[in-house]
């Protein structure tokens, strides 16, 4: 972790009187120093901690502790660290580095072999002496990139799908952010050396799964944002009175809460669906894709009827409500928005096998 | 970092729905029903329609589906019930409402009827009743609004006055679904007159041809006969058909809604509609628009059965999930509401009801007749959503 991210860190200031833990009680640089010792979520009913989960977390696990830094505004890239980037390495058989981590997908990479082998078939740079590559381009809005001990790119190379690795010193960074003030920076790479050791060649199959997981693990991050609208709605309704009592007497008032409520429980369950899946494996396709769809799709419904019930405070920094807002609209466009994740759940539907593919799970 | 810092996060049950997964024997099951439509399929009798289980009426289908054991299947073996949980039942209608199948003479009886008698009757009214339910040759209907008791469904004006051996009722019930065709009707009535006006009622198994019923069509706007209005001119009810005690047919009613609220039917009444529009998509190779309204929509599908067997696995495992009931229940009828709308605008089609039956703009033109229903049935949606703020209040 590098400076940047703890000046960042400080911006992030949560009312400490909300239900949810202060942002602030959070030392990040001590949960990611120490990979092996870190405390694990493992009762999901009862998550006491948002850390970043141990090495062997089941899908399950790592799910309801993404959900919980969403939920929490988390200032730091636990669901992507996590759900993405480690298993990613893992699946390729690179090793993990502590500390957060990121990723991103760059199609548009220019990509050559550094070493080119001296009878080449093809055009020149299709076969190389080893997998030492050459790389230029920029990798866009790349999440907590400043942050990061090191980045997973997957790119597609002349010769095929791959994966390798990089610190984001090895870049000149354009520092940028979503509307939550998360930092997603640009990183220029200009014929950068990436040495054959944090190099692997990878299977479209594990291309697939890269979007697939960082999909789901940034439909976590929105089931907990959501539910933290609900809290901080619920709170308020009751708490504040106009006409001689609270907002939650209402009628009308109710009618919107209720909706909210059912939106986050719709989200919540879309997400928990693919718990007990192997987000690589053929039945998760389906479930991920109708968990990132409907929850980019609810999200501005769900921020809609927060800030509405919560009237003119909900808008201000005074309020944590935009600390959840700010990232529903943000995630729900990363990594994929509804329409992306609609086209592709719907592109090999038919009318026949459209009830199998939804009775597929449970 | 130290975990016991944090404050705990509080849980918010009514948006927490159990995981569930679904047993080996569920699976199996599946692929029978699955096969088992295939061959009504071929038959002529499942014909693929939206809101068959209002409006798909075949007595002789709904037996064919006891002899497989599918009906009152939750119901215990000793009455003649396949003594199987709600999860093997959840499978069984899905399966059917998916294909579109006409379920709606055995419906009420197998998810109301059936265990109300089971929890609240007596054991001669068990052993009289649940047999016969489970091999569908006895069809309920439920016979609880009145003119001016809808949402306010404690206000109701049936009376039930006591006679020397029994009750006499006298009074109106009103959209009382399948009346005209079925054999009983279990019906909510005052039987004293109390300060709280949720007390003093009570519930009856009446016989729908038993003298002094008079049964009259309410017609829906599509011109069908499936709602009635039910005068009860001084119906003799002997005592043995008092379900459950006197005085407790409030509570006895609202344990019913769970059983109501959240099952498949609340979201998959217009999914033929859309196993149609799919069909005609396929002939004319959808457009990257049609495909993305396509995927919302199945998106959200999949969520709300997520949700809905959640309620399923409350239920499986003794719980009573009201809120998460009255939850799926607005979400998913909303969505079959909506599901109308956009189908209609994937595809434009006029609908059409004189069009050949079980084509598309005929499909459309009935989901969309019966579609202000879906909302008002079985609660409306506001009141429901009066239900869940409550429920997440009172956690
Ligand atoms: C297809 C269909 C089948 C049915 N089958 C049966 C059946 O078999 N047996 C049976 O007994 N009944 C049946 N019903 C009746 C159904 O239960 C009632 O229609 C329903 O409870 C609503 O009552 P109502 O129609 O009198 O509307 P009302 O209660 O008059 O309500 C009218 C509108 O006002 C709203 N409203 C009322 N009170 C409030 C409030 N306090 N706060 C907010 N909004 C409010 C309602 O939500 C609704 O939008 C059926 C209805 C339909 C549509």
């Amino acid at each position: 972790m590098n400076t940047h991210t703890a000046a960042l860190m400080n911006t992030h200031t949560i009312d400490t009187n909300a239900p949810v833990i202060s942002a602030d009680a959070y030392d990040t640089t001590a949960f990611y120093t120490d990979a092996g010792a870190v405390p694990t979520v493992t009762n999901t009913t009862a998550p006491d901690a948002v850390a970043l989960p141990s090495p062997g977390a089941s899908t399950a696990q790592l799910l309801a502790a993404a959900q919980e830094a969403g939920r929490r505004s988390v200032p730091a890239p636990l669901a992507e660290t996590a759900l993405v980037a480690r298993p990613l390495l893992r699946r390729a058989g690179l090793p993990v580095p502590d500390g957060p981590l990121s990723y991103t997908i760059a199609p548009e990479l220019t990509i050559r072999y550094a070493h080119p082998a001296p009878s080449p078939v093809g055009s020149a740079g299709c076969l190389g002496d080893d997998n030492t590559l050459l790389v230029t381009g920029t990798l866009r809005r790349v999440p907590w990139a400043r942050a990061a001990t090191a980045v997973v790119v997957l790119a597609t190379a002349p010769f095929g799908p791959v994966l390798f690795t990089l610190t984001p010193d090895q870049a000149s960074l354009t520092p940028g952010a979503n509307l939550a003030e998360e930092p997603r920076d640009d990183l220029h790479l200009a014929t950068l050396e990436i040495p054959a050791s944090h190099v692997r060649r990878i299977s479209p199959e594990l291309l697939d799964e890269a979007r697939l997981r960082a999909a789901l693990a940034r439909s976590a991050l929105i089931a907990g944002a959501a539910e933290r609208c609900v809290d901080l709605t619920v709170a308020h309704t009751t708490a504040r009175t106009q006409f001689g009592r609270p907002l939650s007497r209402f009628q009308a008032v109710k009618q919107e809460e209720a909706r909210l409520i059912e939106e986050t429980a719709l989200v919540r369950t879309a997400v928990q669906a693919a718990a007990p899946l192997d987000p690589g494996g053929p039945a998760a396709h389906v479930v991920i894709a109708a968990a990132k769809t409907q929850a980019s799709a609810s999200a501005a419904e769900i921020a809609r009827i927060a800030h509405q019930l919560h009237g003119a405070i909900g808008i201000t920094q005074l309020n944590p409500l935009h600390l959840a807002t700010t990232r529903l609209w943000s995630w729900r466009d990363e990594d994929g928005d509804e329409t992306y994740w609609a086209r592709r759940l719907a592109r090999p539907l038919t009318a026949t096998t459209l009830w199998p593919t939804l009775t597929t799970t449970p | 970092m130290s975990p016991s810092t944090l404050s705990p996060t509080p849980t918010l049950s009514p948006i927490a729905f159990p995981d569930v997964a679904l047993p080996e024997s569920a699976r199996r099951l599946r692929a029978e029903v699955r096969a088992f439509a295939d061959e009504e399929r071929a038959r002529g009798t499942v014909l693929g329609r939206p809101d068959s289980w209002l409006a798909g009426w075949d007595p002789g289908f709904s037996r064919r589906c006891a002899e497989r054991g599918w009906v009152g299947m939750a119901l215990p073996t000793e009455y003649g019930g396949a003594g199987r949980g709600f999860l093997d039942r959840y499978v069984v209608i899905e399966e059917l409402l998916a294909a579109g199948a006409p379920v709606s003479a055995h419906w009420v009886s197998d998810r109301q009827a059936g265990p109300s008698i089971l929890q609240h009757g007596t054991e001669e009214q068990r052993r009289f009743f649940l047999p016969r339910i489970a091999a569908g040759q006895c069809f309920f209907s439920i016979g609880m609004s009145e003119k001016n008791s809808g949402s306010d469904l404690a206000s109701v004006a049936t009376r039930a006055e006591r006679t020397a051996d029994g009750w006499r009722l006298t009074g109106t019930k009103m959209w009382t679904g399948g009346a005209h065709v079925n054999d009983y009707a279990i019906v909510l009535a005052r039987t004293d007159d109390a300060e709280d006006k949720h007390a003093g009622l009570s519930q009856f198994i009446v016989d729908l041809r038993a003298p002094g019923v008079r049964i009259e069509p309410i017609r829906l706007m599509s011109g069908e006969h499936r709602f009635n209005a039910v005068h009860l001119e001084g119906v003799d009810v002997p005592d043995g058909m008092l379900l459950g005690e006197r005085g407790s047919g409030w509570k006895q009613v609202t344990g019913e809604l769970a059983f109501e609220r959240s099952g498949p039917e609340r979201y998959l009444s217009t999914f033929p509609l859309l196993v149609s529009l799919l069909r005609e998509l396929e002939q004319r190779s959808a457009t990257a628009e049609q495909l993305v309204q396509v995927g919302i929509l199945t998106a959200r599908l999949h969520s709300v059965r997520q949700l809905s067997l959640g309620v399923a696995a409350a239920l499986d495992a003794g719980h009573s999930p009201d809120t998460q009931a009255a939850l799926v229940k607005d979400l998913g009828t909303r969505l079959e509401g909506a599901l109308v709308d956009t189908v209609r605008s994937i595809l434009p089609t006029p609908a059409d009801s004189h069009a050949t039956p079980g084509s598309h703009p005929e499909l459309l033109a009935f989901a969309l007749l019966h579609s202000p229903g879906y909302t008002l049935r079985g609660g409306t949606n506001e009141i429901l959503r009066g239900i869940i703020t409550r429920g997440l209040e009172q956690h």
